[in-house]
């Protein structure tokens, strides 16, 4: 079976700026859960940004695949039709567009994407009472513009509703447990474990032991300084909290 | 008497409207009255600064003159996309003039006048008298020279007119015509009406428009114009409100027409406690340029006026907003907000926007500010980052960004669903980001 995805060598910088990704190699398989850690500042959510195809970064070496597709190539919004979600670990509040709307926009369009015929609207609420439910949230979220006024740990819970919605491929979880209380962390895990799925994969950032208490993943990568500097199984995350970055950042 | 340069295309036009058999002396001399203050004034130029950031070129260096045979007959369906759904008293005008086969004035209660103004002279003279002015700017004073019909709604005191009405005027045909036409609407005392006062047409004609509305104590209009008129139309229109006490005007300007435009507002609150709330977009593309000036006259105490007008500019298209918010001596207790957003979508896309207070008097609460921006990178990548294509993504944004001001002014019924149908439409069209 083909892999999710496969990193190879990427470089990467801000536009007319310092490079921020100094060669980052990570292939995930199918049904797999990686974990990426590190310090402030290393480049975490520039890899995420540059996955999901965030404008301003320059891609400067290296290859993406995702299920053997150049994914560097797509554009943004074809990326998410074709099955990548980014969690932003900062959602965009969008005043004056709905959130039911633009969510019914979103999945439709990756449903023409995918030669699946759109869901009307009554179907469509169907599968969002169901969601709802299952994440705890409120349906009055869903009547106000995306993410304007939500508070913190609303905007995550938001952003994991919308994933659960569209079902992707590929998960890139931006410190999505950051801002979290302690029960929206267990059911925000539980929305991410049950996208779990021998088809899908999840790539999670995340600073906090605890996640992955919940989430445990396959596999536990530090990154320091723009490049993968060390990797290791679900216990690796325990050994990090006892000792921290520094040791590897040195010999990075 | 010395003839301008900017009257002398029109005085043949004049001259035969003057010589026109069916009007009574009065309205001949206003008529003359309206081409001799044209004649002094002439257009008026960028040197003036109320008229500095428009660009009048196009209508003085090619006059387009008031065409004197009716225009061919219209099929009704031509104005479907003008009209509000429902019930109306729908009164149209082609051309300048009334059209009997369009218009459906319907059975009007008791204490209403609503006609066409040419009508109005023949069988209330004293009434029609009452839609010419002695005030306004050089393009109302050809107006009253050129004017050849126009509609009058006239409420008693008291009444309450249920359904909307309708005056549209529709221009028709690429001859290069004018028209010119006049609106009349007076409200007595705690009347209650409302009005879409609609300009549209296919052809490269300019509409020159005179409103007039005057507003009795606790009377309560709410009036939405729309400005739809072809690509190559040119439109003026000068309104003038006046609002007794306590009487609230409601208005809702939204254009979208025309390669030039520019509407005047002068709102003159003489009675205390009046409201005045201007709610409004433009919303231009190519090399459409437009410009709502308005003036709030605030001559009382414990007026109020709210002013609220987005512009979204694409291609090389040129907005401009004028608001003044003037507090005269002794108009205690004002309070005024005034506020221009704009949203350029192409680096070719220009605002002016001055929003100013003249402020003659103590105790008021006066506030006013313009933004000009561009769409909200973070939010476009949001959108497309959940899958929706860039020129959806920046539709919904624009949308909303617009949406809003329809939102702000708190509309019912059919009234605001034309309005919402209004911007889908040039979001979709052609004008639009489709
Ligand atoms: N658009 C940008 N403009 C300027 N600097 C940027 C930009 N994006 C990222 N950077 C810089 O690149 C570096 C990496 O940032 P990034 O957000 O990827 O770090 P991170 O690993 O996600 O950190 P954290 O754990 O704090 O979220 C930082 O020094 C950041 O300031
Ligand atoms: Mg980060």
């Amino acid at each position: 079976m083909v892999n999710i995805l496969e990193v190879r060598g990427l470089r990467a910088r801000i536009t007319g700026g310092r490079e921020v990704l100094k060669g980052i190699d990570l292939t995930v398989a199918p049904g797999e859960v990686h974990a990426i850690m590190g310090p402030n500042g290393a480049g975490k959510s520039t890899l995420s940004s540059v996955l999901a195809g965030k404008p301003g970064y320059e891609v400067t070496a290296g290859s993406v695949l995702y299920k053997d597709v150049d994914l560097l190539s797509m554009p943004p919004d074809e990326r998410a039709r074709e099955g990548v979600f980014l969690a932003f670990q900062y959602p965009v509040e969008i005043p004056g567009v709905n959130n039911t709307y633009f969510l019914r926009a979103a999945l439709n369009a990756g449903r023409r994407q995918r030669g699946q015929p759109e869901l009307d609207a009554q179907q469509f609420l169907k599968a969002v009472k169901e969601k709802l439910k299952l994440l705890d949230i409120g349906d009055d979220l869903l009547r106000r513009a995306v993410n304007v006024g939500f508070s913190g740990g609303e905007k995550k819970r938001n952003e994991i509703f919308q994933m659960a919605m569209l079902e992707p491929n590929l998960a890139l979880l931006d410190e999505t447990d950051s801002g979290l209380d302690i029960d929206a962390l267990r059911t925000v895990s539980d929305g991410v474990n049950r996208l779990r799925d021998p088809g899908r994969a999840i790539v999670m950032v995340t600073h906090y032991q605890r996640l992955l208490d919940y989430v445990v993943p396959d596999h536990v990568h530090v990154l320091a300084d723009g490049r993968i500097v060390a990797s290791g199984d679900k216990y690796f995350a325990a050994e990090l909290e006892r000792t921290g970055y520094a040791h590897l950042c040195d010999a990075a | 008497m010395l003839i301008t340069d900017d009257s002398a295309p029109f005085q043949e036009a004049y001259r035969q409207l003057l010589a026109g058999t069916d009007q009574p002396d009065w309205l001949r001399s206003q008529r003359q009255a309206g081409m001799e203050r044209f004649t002094d004034l002439g257009f008026p130029t960028r040197r003036q600064e109320a008229w500095r950031f428009t660009d009048l070129e196009q209508l003085t260096a090619q006059p387009r003159l008031p065409s004197l045979d009716g225009a061919p007959p219209l099929p009704a369906d031509l104005l479907e996309p003008w009209r509000l759904a429902g019930k109306t008293h729908r009164l149209v005008l082609v051309n300048g003039r009334f059209d009997p086969a369009l218009s459906a004035i319907g059975t009007l209660p008791d204490g209403v006048w609503l006609a066409p103004l040419a009508e109005t002279v023949l069988r209330r003279p004293d009434v029609a008298a009452m839609a010419f002015g002695a005030d306004g700017n050089a393009f109302a004073f050809l107006n009253a020279a050129l004017f050849t019909d126009g509609a009058v709604l006239v409420l008693a005191p008291g009444t309450v007119l249920e359904l909307p009405v309708e005056v549209i005027h529709y221009s028709a045909g690429d001859t290069q015509v004018s028209a010119h036409p006049r609106l009349r609407v007076m409200l007595g005392d705690g009347a209650r009406a409302t009005l879409v006062e609609t300009a549209a047409g296919d052809g490269n004609g300019w509409t020159n428009a005179v409103i007039d509305v005057t507003l009795g104590a606790d009377a309560a209009l709410t009036h939405v114009h729309v400005q739809g008129e072809g690509a190559d139309a040119a439109h003026t229109s000068l309104l003038t409100a006046e609002l007794g006490r306590r009487a609230r005007y409601r208005t809702f300007a939204f254009i979208t027409g025309a390669s030039l435009s520019r509407r005047d507002m002068q709102v003159t609150l003489s009675g205390p406690g009046a409201v005045f709330t201007l709610h409004g977009a433009y919303l231009l593309d190519g090399g459409q340029e437009a410009t709502l000036a308005v003036r709030a006259d605030h001559k009382v105490c414990d007026c109020r006026t709210e002013e609220v007008v987005k512009g979204v500019l694409q291609g090389a298209a040129h907005g401009v907003f004028l608001g003044t918010v003037a507090v005269r001596p002794g108009a205690d207790g004002t309070d005024a907000r005034q506020l221009n957003r704009n949203l350029l979508l192409s680096p070719s896309a220009r605002v002016d926007t001055k929003p100013e207070l003249e402020i003659f008097a103590d105790d008021v609460k006066c506030s006013h500010g313009a933004t000009v921006g561009s769409l909200d990178e973070a939010a476009l990548f949001y959108l497309q980052a959940r899958g929706i294509d860039p020129v959806t993504a920046r539709s919904m944004l624009v949308a909303a960004f617009a949406a809003e001001v329809i939102d702000a002014a708190g509309l019912e019924g059919e009234v605001e669903v034309l309005l919402r149908r209004h911007l889908a439409r040039w979001l979709g069209g052609e004008g639009g980001l489709g």
